[in-house]
């Protein structure tokens, strides 16, 4: 029989898209170019350039100026084992590098040989992706390396004339993120109770409130409650309220058509069970006040993977839904006014 | 000075376990404080006109976990509520701004942090710039030692001096019950440890921990129904400084610190203990120099935030910690700091008063 879980792993993943504005538009498709440019406001030049002098607030305007592509370090730091979401997967540095012709410095990754090779004053110059992968994209530029030939930059200081229109206007990013839950005792209980097929709540001593799902506090007397609180429940309630969802395919979602997720109030307890799905007859026939029971998965088909912390009522792999009894359905008024 | 019906001070503090890592839910972990700080004043649920948290839906990987964490509270009937995305400490400031108003005389502020679920060198990438620094995977604690090796660099400090922090905090946090690194340190010994980021080592950054801690406070005359010494808040304010590390004139000077403090009245009269949020060694030094105390001033009894560092908390604890030093210990005047964002982005100062 398959086991509690009592760390799971996820991953928070999920990909979004920002609109740049005019000046990071500018100095993204200047960059997508193999050009670095910042922005002159207020008697300097702010590299790369942000749309307002973060100094007064005022407009940078569009007095556009190339940078670089060689600079120099002033504070730096080494990163001797990168994480997946450093763009260099070997040891590397990340400095503070002001690019010929900017008086503000950039953070970017410096690429050297060793730490040992690290240094405030050493002149560094940008590497670039082969311009058929650059995205218009901070890390268009691959790295800066040791200059080597510590002379100024070319050109850098000089005007830089903006397209009328950009190449480049919006960002798309990945966030990706894991995390280790850990699952807490009343989860532990639940998911035991879940994979041996029974329904288990806990009963609040100073309100006489049954929750379903053990969660070893009242929230309404904000008291601790404990195993020795514990009740059997019926599998067997009424639909409180219900939602027919209509699908739209984000990445993870698998229903492809309309469906319904009911609330249901468990014969003798104060919280329903929410977001439970209902079997046997179509979305439109689900009403407030049906009678209904769990199907459960066979004992050998049930898991607790989906089971988590928080998701109190949650049936995991081991109730399939809910079918109705065909009992008389309860008024409505009896059913309203109930917990989530 | 005679009190009014316009000063608020802390009555009351809670925290609970400081772990590396709890089996609890965040819920779970405000339940229990949150009473002890109810309690501790004699006051039940029913009695608080204002409650008010900071948390980060991010730390523990759950949406919306705060709404979860109002259970904790036990809020029904409905209670008056708020949340910041931040630590405590500015749940703190919101609810000193909230009694201002006069028509309550109590508020609790909490914080919670379930941060052992996440991994604190890739989750903040995403507080970062998100054009010019997150695709870069730019990290708080390389950011951090960017600044560490600035302030190097400037002559202002040596690494030794970011190990003599190191061992000076975690030596007073011995007598911290609720520490969870603590000892006597050899500062030889740290210096030949390995970099995590040059020219920072493991000891120079903060551990991980999970945590929760809870403030009463009080206005007027209630405050000595409450307290027999409540601990005044006669000064807060907080300043915030541009988002890139790089677009700061000095990124060894914490202008922002220096601002608060000001605001806050800092240098109306000695400071007998100042609890600073240092997350890296050596922000405390930088935070000390813009605070401009003296060497009177007692820092960090509590060990700190290298003793124990619950985001979300850990700003809360230096107010109550602060605010014990009044309240049981008896000291006249104290002060409370706390910091967000990379590099000592955004500082809040607090002075606290005992009567005389």
């Amino acid at each position: 029989m398959p086991d509690v879980v009592r760390e799971s792993v996820f991953n928070l993943q999920f990909p979004f898209t920002r609109s740049l504005g005019s000046t990071l538009s500018t100095f993204f498709s200047a960059l997508a170019q193999g050009q670095i440019i910042g922005v002159r406001t207020a008697g300097r030049v702010i590299a790369p350039p942000l749309e307002y002098d973060p100094d007064t607030a005022a407009d940078s305007g569009t007095d556009y100026v190339k940078v670089g592509p060689k600079g120099t370090v002033s504070t730096w730091t080494w990163v001797p084992e990168p994480t997946h979401l450093h763009t260099v997967k070997h040891p590397f540095a990340f400095a503070f590098i002001t690019l010929d012709g900017a008086d503000t410095p950039m953070i970017h990754v410096v690429d050297a040989v060793s730490e040992s090779a690290m240094a405030p004053g050493m002149r560094v110059e940008a590497t670039f992706k082969p311009a058929e992968e650059r995205v218009g994209r901070i890390d268009d530029i691959v790295a800066f390396v040791p200059a080597s030939d510590p002379s100024p930059s070319a050109g850098a200081g000089d005007s830089y004339v903006a397209p009328a229109e950009n190449d480049i206007t919006m960002l798309d990013s990945f966030c990706d993120l894991t995390y280790v839950d850990n699952t807490s005792a009343s989860t532990l209980l639940w998911m035991e109770s879940m994979l041996k097929g029974q329904i288990i709540g806990q009963v609040c001593p100073m309100c006489n409130r049954t929750y379903v799902g053990p969660r070893n506090m009242c929230c309404v007397d904000a008291i601790p409650l404990d195993e020795s609180m514990i009740v059997s429940v019926p599998d067997r309630g009424v639909v409180t309220n219900f939602t027919i969802i209509t699908p739209v395919q984000y990445p993870g979602q698998t229903e492809t058509e309309p469906f319904v997720r009911v609330s249901i109030l468990l014969e003798g307890t104060d919280a329903v069970m929410a977001q439970q799905s209902v079997l046997e007859i179509p979305a439109s026939e689900v009403r407030v006040g049906m009678h209904v029971e769990a199907v459960w998965a066979p004992e050998a088909e049930r898991n607790v993977d989906d089971i988590g912390n928080r998701g109190w009522g949650s049936g995991g792999d081991c109730i399939l839904g809910w079918r109705p009894t065909g009992q008389p359905d309860e008024p409505a008024e009896n059913v309203v006014e109930r917990m989530m | 000075m005679a009190r009014t019906e316009n000063d608020i001070a802390i009555v009351g503090f809670a925290q609970g376990d400081m772990v590396r890592r709890s089996q609890k839910t965040e819920t779970e972990m405000m339940l229990p404080v949150v009473a002890e700080a109810i309690a501790s004043v004699g006051l039940t649920k029913s009695d608080i006109g204002f409650t008010v948290s900071g948390s980060c839906d991010y730390l523990s990987g759950q949406a919306f976990s705060f709404v979860s964490n109002v259970d904790a509270y036990g809020a029904w009937p409905p209670i008056n509520e708020s949340h910041v995305e931040m630590d405590g400490a500015w749940a703190l400031y919101e609810a000193f701004v909230r009694l201002m108003q006069g028509d309550i005389d109590t508020a609790l502020a909490a914080g919670v942090g379930k941060n052992s679920n996440s991994d604190a060198s890739t989750l903040y990438t995403i507080e970062m710039d998100p054009y010019y620094l997150t695709p870069l995977g730019a990290d708080p604690w390389s950011l951090a030692a960017l600044q560490a090796r600035a302030l190097l660099d400037s002559g202002k400090a040596t690494e030794r001096d970011f190990a003599e922090v190191v061992s000076r905090n975690r030596a007073n946090a011995k007598s911290n019950p609720k520490a969870q690194v603590s000892g006597d340190f050899d500062i030889d010994e740290l210096l030949a440890a390995d970099y995590i980021r040059n020219p920072l080592r493991r000891h120079d950054l903060p551990p991980t921990t999970d945590g929760c801690a809870a403030i009463i406070l009080a206005r007027g005359k209630k405050a000595y129904d409450l307290c027999e010494r409540p601990a005044w808040i006669t000064g807060i304010d907080h300043r915030i400084e541009a988002h890139l590390p790089t677009m700061r004139a000095d990124i060894t000077r914490s202008v922002s610190t220096a601002l608060a403090a000001a605001g806050a009245g800092v240098k109306n009269g000695p400071i007998d203990v100042a609890e600073i949020y240092a997350p890296f060694s050596f922000q405390e030094l930088i935070i000390r120099e813009a605070l401009e105390l003296d060497a009177s001033t007692e820092i960090n009894p509590s060990g700190g935030a290298l003793a124990t560092n619950p985001v979300m908390v850990s700003g809360l604890i230096r107010m109550g910690e602060a605010a014990n030093q009044i309240i049981k210990n008896g000291k006249r005047r104290t002060l409370a700091h706390a910091t967000s964002g990379p590099c000592l982005q955004q500082n809040l100062v607090a002075v606290l008063e005992g009567d005389e």
